[in-house]
């Protein structure tokens, strides 16, 4: 275990894959809190309209690389991210990424609709016709006749669709959601997977979507990344072939179980290393 | 969601109490033989308030004048001094600490001060109305503001909302329930402190009959004085209560 | 807090700010203040009675009346000149006020004989002063106390051998006897231990024992004195002219000061003027006329004051108390 982290550690870093067309490039991103790295050397790229899941141990430097292709963290100054091409300087992206949190954060003093156009709000857009954009969606989100309620009205599945309508409704092309079926209940979260791929299949938008659950990383990427146990890099870009439109049943399939069985295998084996690292500091 | 039964809606309001209380004045005190020095009988207290209501009414009047004046004030300064706090690092690090050191100081003890830069008049009562409530409205805004959620906060910036925007649409309702608490508690201060300036020297006004009764030592008046005044102030406490359950019902859900 | 309640209060709050800018300018001419040591009550009938009936008007002043409370320093606010005249607290403070320096002038003297007493029951053992020896006496701490101390000392009792006690703001706990010795003012607590019908008590006055302390000094600045003298001969003359209207109609007296008060009681305040009007017509204030100022009585307490370091250095008596104003009124208005 031990020779095969060094193994990893030694490799020297690879150069950028060539995706002259991605939408979201990540060039040898570091991210290093008091000189101790949380990610390292991290390159990644999403086409337009592909669907990426991230999965990685916990621990592994997620929520930071959340953090900075959200534009709320800056990274260190030895990578670059691109975005459709462009170089973005440090928080550029703020205002770029529509992105959804683990949490709904949905505001409780505001209605379903409220909360759903707050993004529109933010951006100047006049309220009726913010509140039309809104509306449109309501039947799609499953949302119907629920405009008016209060966010502690909703179960936690409606919940998590209205903070998915307001990431929505941020008109940007590239969704950045963290675990947001996490904290939800097996059937419902299998549900809103199909219906997510629903809707992404309707509106095509590229989606990084984060998850700490295997299952959910392969039903719903047309690639799964792995990442390493902390220092956070790639360690594993799986391709998922798998047809489209996915069934629930699709998870019993021979196909499915063979890829879960190869990134188990390596999932495994980063999760271990996690543990180890807060057991032994 | 659901309506609540009427008598539910009784129960918790303050009306049970207070004839539970009235009842245990009114029929226990004389049962269990109580000094009337220490609780006169309540049909002589009120008979007592009954004997001077013109009086009460404008005492109760000016005193209440002197208490919405300062709280008022106290309201738009203490929340804009606690916004101030929550913004301005070097404020807090460099104003807070008068602050406290300020309210730390019995305005009593600032009897000619207080007269001497205010007057005589309502001014002078307002300001030590407002003095005592200016704390907790501000301490409370700041605690309220930094109780915003931050993750809430990040959202908001990656949609591109400006400091002002996250600040009216996220840092103000969040901060609203601790503000509803400062404001209630700034205004109880607020009563105390007007009827206590009121010993500062006046004619009119629930602490001035109040000063009278203890003087001479009317003992039924005291008491109604101490009802009038408790009646004021849970007036006024009722009075932002209800606002707080319009402005800030999401929390009890 | 909706915004338009708020203007309202704004609005309000500048009205009244400008009503005041308003008036303040209309009486600009010879307004004068008045501070007392009080709220409204009969202890101060005479300055309310000669406002009443334009005494004070008829004299060119335009008085306005300021009740004073227990946060009220009325030497304080008069030397400062925020009041042009008080009705203070009396001998001890004037001479406390002219220690440290405070330009503060005594004109005249409202009770000519020590105004406080000390009650005992008849059945407490308490037969003289010299009992007081061993015995828990409470007494206000505001001045009185050193009434106390002046009147140990002239019956020969040191202070250590008493347990002196703060007396707090009601007679409640000498009614439930807690303590032996109680101090009282003539004129209000010792009415309200008759009105609870406590009759059995045996009272001491400092005066018996040789210790008079005139109180509720008439006060003024030294600026009003050298400024404006003519004034402040106004002020004394209207001024105890009111008092000696009072005295000789006292249910009107009464009426006055009830209408400047809120909420008295009518015989509580009747039983207040008498016992006021014993205290300003004993002594001086009945042989010389009401107002006079007792040199020698003044003398003794800042000898005693000295002697127990109250007063840490000896003021100027007659700079402090200033008698010339109160010689020039008329015996019309100050002799009954």
């Amino acid at each position: 275990m031990t020779s095969s982290a060094d193994a990893v550690q030694r490799a020297p870093p690879r150069a950028a894959p060539a995706y002259p067309g991605a939408h979201l490039q990540l060039v040898n991103v570091w991210k290093r809190f008091d000189g101790a790295p949380a990610l390292r050397n991290v390159d990644l790229s999403i086409a337009p309209g592909e669907f990426v899941t991230l999965i990685g141990p916990s621990g592994c430097g997620k929520s930071t690389l959340f953090n900075i292709i959200a534009g709320l963290a800056a990274p260190d100054e030895d990578g670059s991210i691109l975005l459709s091409g462009r170089v973005q300087q440090n928080y550029g992206l703020l205002g770029k990424v529509a992105f959804m949190p683990q949490r709904d954060l949905l505001f409780p003093w505001r209605s379903v609709i409220d909360n759903a156009t707050l993004p529109l709000e933010v951006e100047g857009a006049p309220r009726k016709l913010a509140r039309q954009k809104a509306q449109a969606l309501f039947p799609e989100f499953g949302l119907e006749g629920f405009e008016r309620h209060y966010p502690h009205q909703l179960s936690g599945g409606m919940r998590q669709r209205v903070a998915l309508m307001r990431t929505f409704l941020f008109e940007r092309d590239l969704l950045l959601l963290d675990e947001p079926f996490g904290a939800l209940d097996a059937l419902t979260r299998s549900m809103m997977q199909r219906w997510l791929l629903d809707v992404w299949a309707r509106h095509r938008r590229t989606v990084l979507f984060i998850t700490h659950d295997i299952d959910e990383a392969i039903f719903l990427g047309d690639r799964v990344v792995v990442m390493t146990a902390r220092p956070g890099t790639i360690k594993r870009e799986e391709r998922i072939d798998l047809p489209r439109p996915r069934a629930a049943s699709l998870a019993t399939s021979p196909e499915f179980v063979e890829i879960k069985r190869r990134l188990l295998a390596v999932i495994e084996e980063e999760s271990l290393k996690a543990f180890a690292g807060t057991a032994a500091p | 969601m659901t309506a609540e039964s009427a008598t539910l809606r009784m129960m918790r309001s303050p009306l049970p109490g207070l004839v539970a209380l009235a009842l245990l004045w009114g029929l226990a005190a004389p049962a269990m033989k109580v000094n009337p020095r220490y609780l006169p009988p309540l049909g002589l207290v009120l008979a007592d308030a009954r004997s001077v209501w013109p009086d009460l009414l404008a005492g109760l009047w000016r005193t209440g004048e002197e208490t919405l004046l300062g709280f008022l004030f106290a309201g738009v300064i203490g929340v804009g001094c606690g916004v101030g706090f929550a913004y301005a690092r070097f404020l807090e690090r460099g104003v807070f600490p008068l602050f406290v050191v300020l309210q730390n100081v019995p305005v009593i003890a600032f009897g000619a001060i207080v007269v001497i830069w205010f007057g005589n008049g309502l001014a002078a009562k307002a300001v030590i109305a407002f003095y005592l409530a200016l704390f907790p409205i501000a301490v409370n805004t700041l605690r309220g503001l930094q109780e915003a959620d931050p993750e809430r906060a990040a959202l908001l910036r990656s949609f591109g909302a400006s400091p002002a925007q996250i600040f009216f649409k996220l840092k103000l309702p969040s901060a609203l329930p601790s503000l509803m608490v400062g404001l209630k508690v700034g205004v109880s201060l607020a009563l105390a402190g007007a009827i206590v300036g009121e010993w500062f020297g006046d004619t009119v006004g629930l602490g001035v009959m109040l000063l009278q009764a203890l003087y001479v030592e009317e003992i039924a008046r005291v008491w109604a004085l101490i009802l009038v005044c408790g009646g004021l102030g849970a007036a006024l406490y009722g009075a932002l209560a209800l606002a707080e359950r319009r402005l800030v019902w999401w929390r009890r859900a | 807090m909706t915004f338009s309640s708020t203007r309202r209060w704004v609005l309000a709050a500048a009205a009244l700010a400008i009503g005041g800018i308003a008036t303040a300018a209309a009486e600009a001419a010879d307004a004068v203040s008045i501070r007392l040591k009080w709220v409204p009550q009969a202890q101060f009938a005479g300055v309310y009675v000669a406002k009443a009936k334009g005494f004070y008007s008829a004299a060119g002043l335009d008085a306005k009346i300021n009740p004073g409370g227990p946060n009220i320093n009325v030497e304080t606010l008069v030397a400062a000149g925020a009041d042009t005249f008080g009705v203070a607290s009396g001998t001890e403070g004037t001479l406390y006020a002219r220690e440290k320096g405070l330009p503060l002038v005594c004109i005249g003297m409202s009770q000519q004989m020590t105004p406080f007493a000390f009650v005992t029951y008849d059945n407490s053992g308490v037969k003289s002063v010299k009992d007081f020896k061993g015995k828990k006496v409470a007494v206000w701490f505001t001045g009185p106390q050193y009434t106390l101390y002046s009147m140990l000392a002239h019956e020969g009792v040191s202070q250590k051998d008493v347990e002196i006690i703060a007396e707090p703001f009601s007679m409640q706990p000498f009614i439930d006897k807690q303590y032996d010795v109680a101090t009282v003012t003539l004129y209000n607590e010792l009415n309200t231990l008759k009105e609870q019908g406590i009759n059995n008590i045996r009272l001491f006055l400092p005066d018996d024992s040789g210790v008079t302390t005139q109180q509720d000094s008439l006060v003024t600045s030294e600026k009003m004195i050298h400024e404006k003298p003519q004034e402040v001969q106004a002020f004394l003359d209207a001024t105890l002219k009111g008092w000696k209207y009072a005295f000789q109609h006292k249910a009107e007296a009464v009426d006055i000061v009830m209408a400047a008060g809120s909420g008295l009681n009518r015989k509580h305040q009747e039983l207040m003027l008498d016992e006021i009007e014993k205290l300003m017509t004993a002594k001086l204030g009945g042989s010389q006329g009401l107002g006079a100022i007792d040199m020698k009585s003044i003398a003794d307490v800042q000898a005693t004051l000295l002697k127990f370091k109250a007063l840490k250095t000896p003021v100027d008596l007659n700079a402090a108390f200033d008698a010339s104003f109160w010689k020039k009124v008329p015996d019309a208005d100050k002799k009954l």
